[in-house]
């Protein structure tokens, strides 16, 4: 009968994949296995080489040149680069030059192999951070695939390599969020060499509509935390039309602005969007400037929950501004009340006012406080 | 020597030290006195050797760990004279193993090796007990120096 | 005429059931695919040292805890210390009857706080909320009774972060499982409204002082077989059902949630016996409903291990509340199974959840009596049977050998003797125990009074659904 000859070839077929299925899986677990242990085996030697070259610079082991073909080797540079620095590091760039590690990685980045390879090329030149191969990880900041872009980006920041700055700032706006956020660390690392370039960038593109590169790059200047960027932040910040945009740079400014940013900030808290007061009171708490404590003490009565938690951790952090949290937990308006002992509790002062009254050195504030947290009446 | 080879001290101590291939030969002579004992816990193998060479060519013994639960037994058996925790291990963290140590009463310096973001374990492992932190990627000498400011002779 | 009908009948069984093995089969291909891209990053890409405290959203842990009092300190400190830059945790004290309150307010020296509780979600009555103060921020609410789904409200009710892990309290958490997570989260951050998470049976393994050490697939059989289980579905199938952003279940035991769509739709059902299901079939539904675009995803790499019923008396417990809760879903989501309006979700996944994990019990079961009393009549050729259950059996060892290979790249089971295990287990779990789970299941569906009481094993949301497929 046709159908059970059709019924008996698929059987045969399922069970012939099923051997394959089974015979791939112990080869991997075999063969793939030991030829990982040897692996191992021969980068803890490497290690152990590289290890005394470091140590003891006078006496030069034999390796042979033939390492330089080996995985394992390569492994080994790389975990030494990771793990110490100052003037070892210049021993190992001498390894790097003379076995020609950074050449041959590049060619394998260049190659038309599958993800696998060429990834693993892209993180051990960024892992080495060798300046010969800054014109090629600039090269492929543009690669078709995000993660070797990402590790192009990674490898330009540790090396510091300046001239990269321009380069990843450009390719901000083209990026996908999570490719733009790497480059965002990456710009970080590079500190303040980056931050007047990439207030440019905002300026130069603030006004088109996908926002959300301008945003990155001006939560990235905030961290940055280059006080000279203040001044020109704060006068963009009056430019900016986009709420996206105005709440990243009211945080920014909560790092960068210093005292010269305190009223500004203290204007947007009476703004009609809650979000930029929250902001803004967060900003207030950073600056630490107690010109802004009238106006965050506003703010522990705001309608909106998030500006009373915000203002009271600020307070929190400003000089007397603990006192006028005690006071606040008087207030007539409950909102205010629960806000100044939500953030009394959060900045560590419930806690020492317990260990206070453990040790029989309780003040009237701590007890208060303490009294405020129980339902029932003053603790004694 | 070769691979292999022993090492002599005064007082009839010895420590094996076994040195893999690549056709290397070096003299090895321990102190004087009794060597001192360091234990180095971490679980990258380069953190290990590199450690281990440098503290063996400054004649110390070495005793390695390459997670927190072996390096927290280790220092139980009471011979470790300075232990080099690193923070994120598998198993026990290093501020985890300083606080046990502490707990059941053993005092072993411990400097831990941290890696760059960690601000908060570097507080609170100087709050527990640690005497000193290196960052990672450290410098070697002045680790090596460190050390040996936390073990006299 | 009766003899066509079984004949039939039969047939029709046994052509269900490699309708379902294909089912998977294209699952896990698609599920490969998928994870090849996840392999490489794992091995090469260094996600972990990627994610900094300016880029990563903040995440609140929410962890409900009834009589937890035993390992509750040890595993909130084993979760404290997860690599993520910016996290709080959020405890909700679900009534416990033991001293678990006493032991977290003195482990963590928590001090009451009067603050306000600002119930999103509607819960049961909040006695108090305590904060405690150390390297992490730690919330615990104390409240009244009201099972799991409704401590997990409670405790996203009290987060202050926009998104909610939520998970359990004797969860072992990777060290890289929340990175690993929110990296899908970044990627995509308007839409994406869920993460699961990679669960893993902790039976077998070393654990000391409340750290995975080493992990081994357990000798005995109950917990081998879930082992083979959970690597088929979660390696197999989720990263498939994700790639189509039609995920039926994010797991209880390790999902992250956005709050903002979680409140939307009114948090998880209390009383419900498979909340998890359930809270993630409503986000779709939501979402669709409403033309709001949205992704729920699956992050291979976010592992977790947790302990399985390590017997059959408390795996059939298990399997008993699961098939309920399933039931009750399938029930409340009829309207979307092959309605077309809900696009992959329903004519796909959803589709086959209740075609091939509903239904398969009860056709199963029948085929027990009707196959081999049609073969004794002699409705049904030897031949032809034997041939489709050869076809259906080695389609299924297909499925289970393509999940133990796409498990390669996670490298947990280093030893021979572990892939071995699995391997003799793909074999002979047709040989009696999957037909357990299937009588277990047809137990479920007749109910009873036995089946509405659970101990604390049996307690957590469906997690693992699509075990049984």
């Amino acid at each position: 009968m046709n159908g059970t000859r059709i019924a008996f070839f698929a059987v045969g077929v399922v069970f012939a994949v099923d051997t394959v299925l089974l015979l791939g899986l112990i080869t991997l677990k075999t063969v793939h296995r030991r030829r990982m242990e040897r692996h191992d085996q021969r980068r803890s030697i490497y290690l152990g080489v590289l290890s005394r070259r470091l140590a003891f610079p006078l006496h030069t082991d034999y390796i042979d040149p033939e390492v330089a073909r080996d995985g394992a080797f390569l492994d080994a540079v790389i975990d030494l680069r990771n793990t110490v620095a100052g003037p070892e590091i210049d021993t190992l760039a001498g390894i790097i030059d003379r076995y020609g590690l950074v050449k041959r990685q590049a060619a394998r980045l260049r190659s038309r192999f599958p993800l696998g390879r060429r990834l693993r090329a892209a993180v051990s030149l960024a892992e080495m951070g060798d300046e010969s191969s800054a014109p090629l990880l600039i090269e492929f900041l543009s690669d078709r695939e995000p993660e070797i872009r990402i590790q192009c980006a990674r490898g330009l920041g540790r090396m510091q390599h300046t001239p990269a700055i321009d380069a990843i700032i450009e390719r901000f706006g083209k990026e996908s969020p999570w490719v733009r956020s790497r480059f965002a660390d990456t710009l970080v690392g590079f500190g303040a060499l980056a931050a007047w370039p990439l207030l440019a960038y905002a300026r130069v593109n603030h006004d088109y509509d996908d926002n959300a590169a301008v945003v990155e790059a001006i939560r990235v200047l905030g961290t940055i935390g280059e006080r000279d960027i203040g001044p020109p932040l704060s006068d963009l910040l009056a430019k900016f039309r986009n709420p996206e945009l105005k709440i990243a740079a009211i945080e920014a400014l909560g790092y960068v602005g210093g005292p010269l940013a305190v009223t500004p900030l203290v204007a947007y808290m009476q703004d009609h969007d809650w979000r930029l007061r929250a902001k803004a009171a967060n900003s207030l708490g950073e600056i630490g400037d107690p010109q802004a404590s009238p106006a965050l003490r506003l703010g522990l009565e705001d309608e909106n929950w998030w500006v009373r938690r915000n203002s009271a951790g600020a307070l929190a952090g400003i000089p007397g501004g603990l006192g006028i949290l005690h006071e606040a937990l008087h207030a007539d308006d409950q909102f205010a009340r629960d806000a100044a002992a939500e953030a009394l509790a959060d900045c560590g002062q419930l806690g020492k006012a317990r260990e206070r009254q453990e040790q029989g050195q309780a003040t009237a504030a701590d007890l208060e406080l303490l009294g405020f947290m129980i339902e029932d009446a003053l603790v004694p | 020597m070769g691979i292999g080879g022993r090492i002599g001290g005064s007082l009839g101590e010895s420590a094996r030290v076994t040195t893999p291939l690549v056709g290397l030969c070096y003299d090895i002579e321990t102190r004087m006195s009794q060597a001192k004992r360091v234990l180095v816990a971490d679980d990258s193998e380069a953190v290990r050797t590199v450690l281990v060479t440098a503290l063996t060519q400054a004649g110390y013994e070495v005793a390695v760990a390459i997670n927190g639960n072996d390096a927290y037994e280790m220092g139980q058996t009471g011979s470790i004279d300075l232990a080099l925790l690193d923070h994120l291990m598998p198993g026990l963290l290093g501020i985890e193993v300083i606080a046990r140590w502490q707990a059941e009463g053993y005092q072993i310096p411990v400097i831990i090796l941290s890696g760059v973001d960690d601000e908060r374990t570097i507080v609170d492992s100087l709050d527990l007990g640690a005497v000193d932190f290196v960052r990672k990627p450290f410098r070697l000498p002045e680790l090596m120096a460190r050390i040996r400011q936390r073990l006299p002779d | 005429m009766v003899l066509e009908v079984l004949r039939w009948v039969g047939y029709g069984i046994v052509t269900y059931f490699i309708a379902m093995q294909l089912y998977l089969i294209f699952l896990g291909l698609l599920s490969a695919v998928v994870m090849r891209r996840t392999h490489h990053l794992n091995r090469f890409g260094r996600v972990a040292d990627m994610l900094s405290s300016q880029t990563s959203p903040p995440v609140s842990i929410v962890i409900p805890a009834y009589n937890e009092a035993v390992g509750i300190l040890e595993s909130v400190r084993s979760m404290s210390i997860v690599g993520y830059p910016r996290f709080e945790i959020v405890i909700t004290n679900d009534g416990s009857t033991d001293d678990t309150m006493q032991h977290l307010i003195e482990g963590f020296k928590l001090e009451r706080v009067r603050i306000p509780y600002r119930p999103d979600i509607p819960t049961a009555p909040v006695r108090a909320i305590y904060r405690g103060r150390g390297s992490v921020d730690i919330t615990v609410i104390d409240k009244e009774n009201g099972g799991r789904a409704d401590a997990l409200n409670a405790g996203i009710n009290a987060a202050r972060y926009p998104y909610a892990l939520c998970t359990d309290a004797d969860v072992i958490l990777d060290a890289k499982c929340l990175v690993s997570a929110m990296r899908r989260v970044v990627e995509d951050r308007q839409r994406i409204i869920a993460v699961g998470g990679n669960i893993r049976p902790l039976n077998g393994s070393t654990v000391q002082l409340g750290h995975l050490i080493r992990s081994e697939v357990p000798r005995r059989l109950v917990p081998r077989m879930q082992v083979l289980e959970y690597v088929r579905t979660f390696l197999a199938s989720r990263p498939a059902w994700s790639r189509m952003n039609a995920l039926p279940l994010v797991s209880g035991a390790f999902g992250i949630w956005k709050r903002s769509a979680v409140i939307a739709v009114g948090g998880f059902t209390t009383g419900h016996l498979g909340e998890d299901l359930d809270l993630t079939m409503r986000l779709h539904r939501h979402h669709i409903d409403n033309k709001i675009p949205y992704r729920i995803v699956y992050e291979p790499s976010a592992v977790i291990w947790t302990e399985v019923p390590n017997t059959l008396r408390v795996l059939k417990r298990q399997r008993i509340r699961w098939h309920r809760g399933l039931m009750t879903a399938v029930h409340d989501f009829m309207p979307m199974t092959f309605n077309p309006k809900y696009g992959k979700l329903g004519m796909v996944t959803w589709a086959a959840m209740f075609l091939f994990e509903f239904l398969a019990p009860i056709i199963e079961f029948t085929g027990w009596f009707v196959i081999p009393v049609a073969f004794l009549i002699g409705a049904l050729d030897a031949t032809n049977l034997v041939v489709m259950l050869g076809l259906a059996l080695g389609v299924g060892l297909m499925n289970s050998l393509l999940a133990l290979l796409l498990d390669e790249s996670f490298g947990y089971f280093n030893g021979p003797a572990d892939s071995k295990r699995l391997v003799v287990m793909a074999f002979i779990e047709n040989l009696g125990l999957r037909q357990l789970t299937v009588a277990w299941r047809i137990r479920a569906l007749i109910g009873g009074k036995s089946t509405r009481v659970w101990g604390n094993m049996e307690r957590k949301g469906v997690a693992n659904l699509g075990l049984e497929l």
